[in-house]
């Protein structure tokens, strides 16, 4: 009886040998903001598991804006996780942290086109493509129908105008509430393009100066100093969007922009209806920005195989669906765009219609290596037109020559 | 004693060294390279992602002559430094006369007023934050006053009031535990004296009490000068060196141009230029302590 014992044992050991040197542990590096996010994100990381037993997946996470900074200094001290996200408006300045996928791609025959293409080229830099994206979409402006029914405006419509907007912001400020929270770089950024201003020059330089973007970032900040529909914005150490979505939430500001990615995060605090709205037509129509994220593997990982298996799983369909629904993706895949629609957005008042319209409109955000910079400088200079101490003109020829310093 | 055998020395010498290997290693493991390690990045232009390469000066060069808010942040940290220094010293020496007066209560006024010191400083500046913010309660209790303040944090002329205002309620409690536990040495037969001589009690605070804390307030000066230079916490939290450069900070300079920018070369040369202020300060107040610190009681 003994000896049958310890022949089984012994077994059981060699078995538990074997299988521990053939499991792969992969670090996954990906920022979140709340908790229902991070449970997305490790049952992402499970399905790699489950797909490929041997395969682990460590879901290491930091807030959005210390993704970026921490990115670079696990960077320069060799300690980049093996997986790495990355976000197509930071792609000129981080896609050198990654390997190119195309021989992967192609050796595998790997079906890119299963994803929507402007955020497959937002995640690519020279021609090279450097993660497969998840998600993708374009900025749009939330509402809160509660508000608007109560104060008796129309809903908004694809296709409103300036003037429909700013009819309904009065209308929607009232003591105590505003029309429109206001942030910076990105909801600007689209509001100058709908204005027909560009932010880079016919080269992709900085150029925020120009004679259009001035005159767009006044008019900007006109919202705040002169119309006063929205409230002022500190520089504190919270990002400007994350002020604007917590104004939102908390039913301070009836209306703000941001996209699609954010529904999860939306739903999950408010006590409102929303809606969904794309932006409102300006002088060259109603143009926003779009941007996603994805998954690619880093430079300095021993394990690029397991890790190219990884990210597709993480970007597969099975992923695909369930961030959809759980709202934490309007999937890059195009086929797994309706579960988000069906099943993220649908107390959304107005998704359907609104976000395949701004789709039609939407650009990609193009972006220069330092863009990390620019809109810190946002944050940072931003609130001195916003408070009328300083011309906005001048605030952003300062962003300019810092950015460019 | 003095003439000690070279011998007896040699193997003193010998025993020493295991003893103090340790905390050398420690010192020089986690302070001294970690400092001459600055200092090459400071000639470098070492921007993390890419090519390396000494530049000499150009770092410090480019500081000094071409940044456009280099002055305007050093002149920042001057004057928060000289702010909140001054303010600090009045407020922890003021409030430790007053404890130090109480027939009762000392021990718990001592807690109360320290507890801010060991509550982490982010924290704190996140409380504030929500209270300073635009449409917050501060801006609502000086609406019900009717008194006409801007939003502090969003003023470039006020937001620096406001990191001097919260580093203060944070940190006012060490120096004044400091000076109250010298004040609580002074020999009573000291002041009775005096008393007794006719001098009445400012006279014999200005005269006895404080000549006699004097080390403990230069000892409180030089430590409150250094965390002062250093200001970083606070600004981080409140205000990220905004609106404008308002707030910046060379310690919050550091770390934007190192994390936020990338340029660690750059940020080590103001890391460097912060570091020889400090060092000049100290050694400045060191020399001047000969005027004014008496050490004899």
């Amino acid at each position: 009886m003994k000896r049958i014992l310890g022949t089984l044992c012994l077994v059981a050991l060699l078995c538990g040998r074997t299988a521990a040197a053939e499991q792969v542990h992969l670090t996954w590096f990906m920022w979140s903001g709340t908790e229902p996010e991070v449970v997305a994100w490790k049952h992402v990381a499970e399905l790699v598991t489950r797909r490929y037993p041997d395969i682990t997946v460590e879901f290491q996470t930091t807030s959005f804006p210390d993704y970026w900074t921490k990115l670079p200094t696990l960077a320069a001290t060799h300690r980049l996780p093996d997986i790495v996200s990355l976000q197509s408006l930071r792609s000129p300045g981080f896609a050198d942290l990654m390997v190119s996928l195309d021989e992967r791609i192609k050796a595998d025959k790997f079906d890119i086109d299963a994803f929507d293409p402007s955020i497959v080229k937002g995640l690519s830099r020279n021609g090279k493509q450097f993660a497969l994206p998840y998600d993708f979409g374009p900025w749009v402006i939330y509402y809160n129908r509660d508000m608007f029914e109560k104060a008796g405006v129309p809903l908004p419509q694809p296709g409103w105008t300036e003037a429909d907007f700013m009819r309904d912001a009065k209308a929607l400020t009232k003591e105590g509430t505003f029309g429109l929270a206001v942030s910076e770089p990105d909801a600007f950024m689209v509001f100058a393009r709908s204005k027909g201003a560009h932010y880079l020059d016919a080269k992709g330089q900085l150029d925020l100066n120009n004679a259009g973007m001035k005159n767009a970032f006044a008019q900007y900040v006109a919202l705040v100093s002169k119309d006063k529909v929205a409230p002022v914005l500190p520089a504190s150490g919270v990002q400007s969007s994350s002020v604007a979505n917590g104004r939102f939430t908390s039913g301070n500001a009836a209306m703000y922009v941001d996209g699609p990615w954010q529904v999860l995060n939306i739903r999950k605090k408010v006590n409102f209806a929303v809606g969904m709205a794309p932006v409102p037509v300006r002088e060259a129509g109603s143009i926003t920005l779009s941007a996603g994220s994805g998954f690619g593997i880093s430079t300095t990982s021993a394990h690029k195989d397991e890790a190219w298996m990884a990210i597709q799983v993480m970007t597969g369909p099975e992923a695909e669906q369930y961030l959809a629904e759980a709202g934490r993706a309007f999937a890059a895949r195009k086929d797994f765009q309706k579960y988000w629609y069906d099943v993220a957005a649908a107390g959304v008042v107005g998704a359907r219609e609104a976000l395949p319209a701004a789709l039609k409109t939407a650009e990609p955000y193009v972006t220069t290596p330092n863009w990390a910079v620019v809109a810190s400088l946002f944050e940072q200079y931003a609130p001195l037109a916003f408070g009328g101490t300083e011309e906005p003109g001048k605030v952003l020829d300062t962003i300019q020559s810092l950015a460019n310093q | 004693m003095a003439a000690l055998h070279p011998r007896r020395r040699r193997s003193d010498l010998r025993a020493a060294i295991p003893f103090l290997l340790p905390g050398f290693l420690g010192l020089a493991t986690f302070l001294i390279l970690p400092l001459f390690a600055s200092l090459l990045l400071s000639f470098s232009n070492w921007q993390v992602i890419g090519q390396t390469r000494f530049v000499g000066l150009a770092n410090y060069v480019n500081l000094f002559t071409h940044d456009p808010i280099f002055w305007g942040v050093f002149r920042t940290t001057l004057l928060y430094t000289v702010e909140y220094l001054a303010l600090n010293l009045v407020i922890s020496l003021a409030m430790a006369v007053w404890i130090g007066s109480l027939s009762w209560g000392r021990q718990l006024f001592r807690l109360v007023f320290f507890l801010p010191t060991f509550t982490p400083l982010i924290g704190i500046s996140l409380v504030w934050l929500l209270m300073l913010t635009p449409g917050g309660i501060v801006d609502s209790v000086f609406a019900t006053l009717g008194a006409p303040v801007p939003n502090l944090i969003t003023s470039p002329a006020y937001a620096l009031q406001v990191v001097v205002i919260v580093s203060l309620w944070s940190h006012f409690g060490y120096n004044m535990l400091l000076f109250g536990a010298a004040l609580e040495t002074i020999p009573s037969a000291y002041l009775d004296a005096a008393a007794i001589d006719g001098a009445r009690p400012w006279q014999r605070f200005w005269r006895i009490k404080l000549p006699l804390i004097s080390p403990s307030l230069f000892f409180g000066t030089v430590l409150t000068t250094i965390s002062s230079l250093q200001v970083f916490d606070q600004v981080y939290a409140l205000t990220r060196g905004g609106p404008g450069s308002s707030t910046t900070t060379l310690g919050y300079a550091i770390y934007s141009q190192g994390f936020v920018t990338y340029r660690l070369g750059y940020a080590s040369a103001i890391a460097w230029v912060l570091f020889s202020v400090i060092m000049a300060l100290t050694a400045l107040q060191l020399r001047l302590q000969r005027r004014w610190v008496h050490y004899d009681i």
